[in-house]
């Protein structure tokens, strides 16, 4: 078997089925053992809810998650063995020491009493915490709980690991550092579910992402795939000097512009055709007696792609379209 | 199989006892509480007898009884809450064990402080007021199992979804002062109304006073192995609503 989660028409009503909130509605994907799988969304797209049930956090309403093998709803203990579960908050207990904190976690998962000691200063020291073993970690910087965090989740070497929003509000260097340990623990070959709503992160780490948008899955596969599917986010990027913000309704009126965002002291020029948008470009400023202080083309960036599925604004126009509008509802109501 | 079966149990009861250390370490062995295990029953004892004239030993009975059912239920209730709210408690409930050993785990930790604050309460009682203690075994197995159900109907509050502790004080409260009136406490049980002791007969605080006369004093009123057979049925029982409403919040997504 190839696949690690196998999701089918998985559902979450919050409350009573027939007449609570709808959070999740019917979705299907895998994820493939080894991959970095990303789980994209808007706040209140569903991420959470799924992730919660894929953890056993939540009982889905309808539906059926299959972990390496196993039904999560009539087996949940091999599954549960074999992942790790690092949350939104990094859920440590701070009235514990950083090393306390990791022995509590390495017992609970029943890791050997010889195994337990050396894995935890293999990951103290790994996260830069070997120091500050001794020290409660009601003293700890966020990004040292957070680290610790990830380092309970993983002492015992779980095949798959869930990730909820595992760098905001952390500094660039702790935001980087868990990056990389992210690579890394892909690299030794665990499984990697990332939910995040950061899509340059996704664009950098998952092997392919998920973008789910009111409680469905819009969109599944690589960040590149993805991109290209998206052709007409394309755009343009010119500096003009003088500048002075006059240029907008000129610009958005050449043959071609879908839509004109000021970004900065450049404007970027949605199109469908940057080859043939470039010229018109040129030729504006030559008329216009400007000087182009820089021009470049731009594909449709991971954040393009996401915006445009999950229906919010590319720069000042909204791609919501009346059949996204939100599908979410309480069941019962006219559905 | 049989292997597996065993090992799992094993693994199962290691985690609940991982689960009880972790709680003691985290809530229990802080100050507040350490000064709450001692001055308790000092305040009990002293709240039940001043101005009242009652021998050491029956007023050792009775605080047996009382520091067990208020000090096991002390903090379990709000620990949940607490944990729901700072995400650790997610952390207990997607780990490789059933939802019975966790709960198991909670239970034994406030059963733990109550029979350690039951002992202290004893030691006052013998070396300060010269009590005696007339079938100690009878004590021991009653303060257990004493303190095992009174944790458990503590954890039934402890369920309540809610991440705010402060929702749980007020049905907590009320419930054990309720039983407080009418378990035999303040009125033996010999000197009730019928219709009174028929109430009584619902607490299960009702069977452990009895349990603490018949073991202090040699005086219950009901047979000594009917409050044992109880209070350990009470203590099964307790653990029903919590795994019920564990697994309701986790339906509905509470």
């Amino acid at each position: 078997m190839t696949e690690a989660i196998v999701v089918e028409n998985l559902t979450k009503v919050y409350g009573r089925p027939d007449s609570g909130v709808l959070a999740v509605d019917h979705i299907n994907f895998e994820v493939r053992r080894g991959e970095v799988f990303g789980f994209l969304g808007p706040n209140g797209a569903g991420k959470t809810t799924t992730q919660r049930m894929l953890t056993t956090l939540l009982e889905p309403t309808e539906g059926r998650i299959v972990i390496f093998g196993h039904d999560l709803a009539r087996e949940p203990y091999p599954v549960k063995r074999q992942m790790g579960l690092v949350p939104e908050e990094s859920n440590v207990y701070t009235e514990l020491t950083g090393w306390d904190n990791l022995m509590f976690t390495a017992q609970l998962y029943r890791v050997s009493g010889s195994e337990r000691a050396k894995r935890a200063r293999e990951l103290l020291e790994t996260f830069g915490l070997w120091e500050k073993r001794n020290v409660k970690v009601e003293n700890f910087s966020k990004g040292m709980r957070r680290r610790l965090s990830i380092a309970m989740a993983i002492i015992h070497k779980p095949a798959l690991l869930f990730l909820d929003e595992p760098t905001p509000g952390l500094d660039a260097q702790s935001a980087r550092a868990i990056r990389d340990l992210i690579r890394q623990l892909n690299a030794e070959g665990t499984t990697i579910f990332l939910t995040t709503h950061q899509i340059e992160e996704a664009n950098q780490l998952c092997d392919r992402v998920a973008i789910i948008n009111h409680g469905r899955i819009a969109a599944i596969d690589t960040p590149e795939r993805l991109k290209q599917a998206f052709r007409r986010v394309q755009s343009v990027e010119v500096a003009l000097e003088p500048d002075g913000g006059v240029h907008g309704e000129a610009l958005a009126a050449l043959p071609g512009v879908t839509t004109p965002v000021k970004m900065g002291d450049k404007w970027r020029l949605y199109t469908e055709d940057p080859s043939a948008l470039l010229p018109l470009v040129m030729d504006y400023a030559h008329a216009h007696d400007l000087r182009v202080v820089s021009l470049s083309t731009l594909g449709p960036s991971l954040e393009d792609v996401f915006l445009e599925i999950t229906g919010q604004q590319v720069g000042t126009v909204r791609h919501e379209t009346p059949e996204e509008k939100p599908r979410r509802q309480r069941m019962g109501s006219g559905r | 199989m049989k292997d597996g079966r065993l090992q799992r149990l094993s693994d199962e009861l290691a985690q609940a006892w991982t689960v009880a250390v972790k709680d003691v370490k985290v809530y229990y062995l802080q100050p507040g509480m350490i000064m709450f295990g001692f001055l308790m029953p000092f305040f009990m004892f002293f709240s039940f007898s001043v101005r009242r004239e009652m021998a050491a030993a029956q007023g050792v009975a009775r605080l047996l009884a009382l520091t067990t059912f208020f000090t096991a239920a002390a903090a379990g209730p709000f620990i949940i809450p607490l944990e729901r709210r700072l995400g650790t408690y997610d952390r207990l409930l997607a780990a490789p064990m059933s939802l019975l050993t966790l709960l198991l785990g909670k239970t034994a930790v406030g059963a733990l402080f109550a029979i350690g604050v039951s002992a202290v309460s004893l030691l006052v009682g013998v070396a300060a007021f010269g009590a005696t203690v007339a079938r100690p075994w009878l004590l021991a197995a009653g303060v257990v199992l004493g303190s095992f159900s009174f944790s458990a109907l503590g954890l039934i509050f402890g369920s309540i979804p809610t991440r705010n502790p402060g929702d749980v004080q007020m049905p907590s409260t009320l419930l054990r002062w309720g039983l407080l009136f009418i378990s035999g406490v303040f009125i033996p049980l010999a000197e009730m109304a019928p219709a009174a002791q028929a109430v009584a007969c619902l607490s299960p605080l009702t069977y452990a006073q009895d349990l603490m006369n018949h073991a202090v004093l040699r005086a219950g009123l009901l047979n000594p192995w009917l409050d044992l057979a109880v209070l350990l049925a009470s203590g099964i029982l307790f653990m029903a609503p919590p795994v019920w409403m564990h697994r309701r919040a986790r339906r509905l997504g509470y």
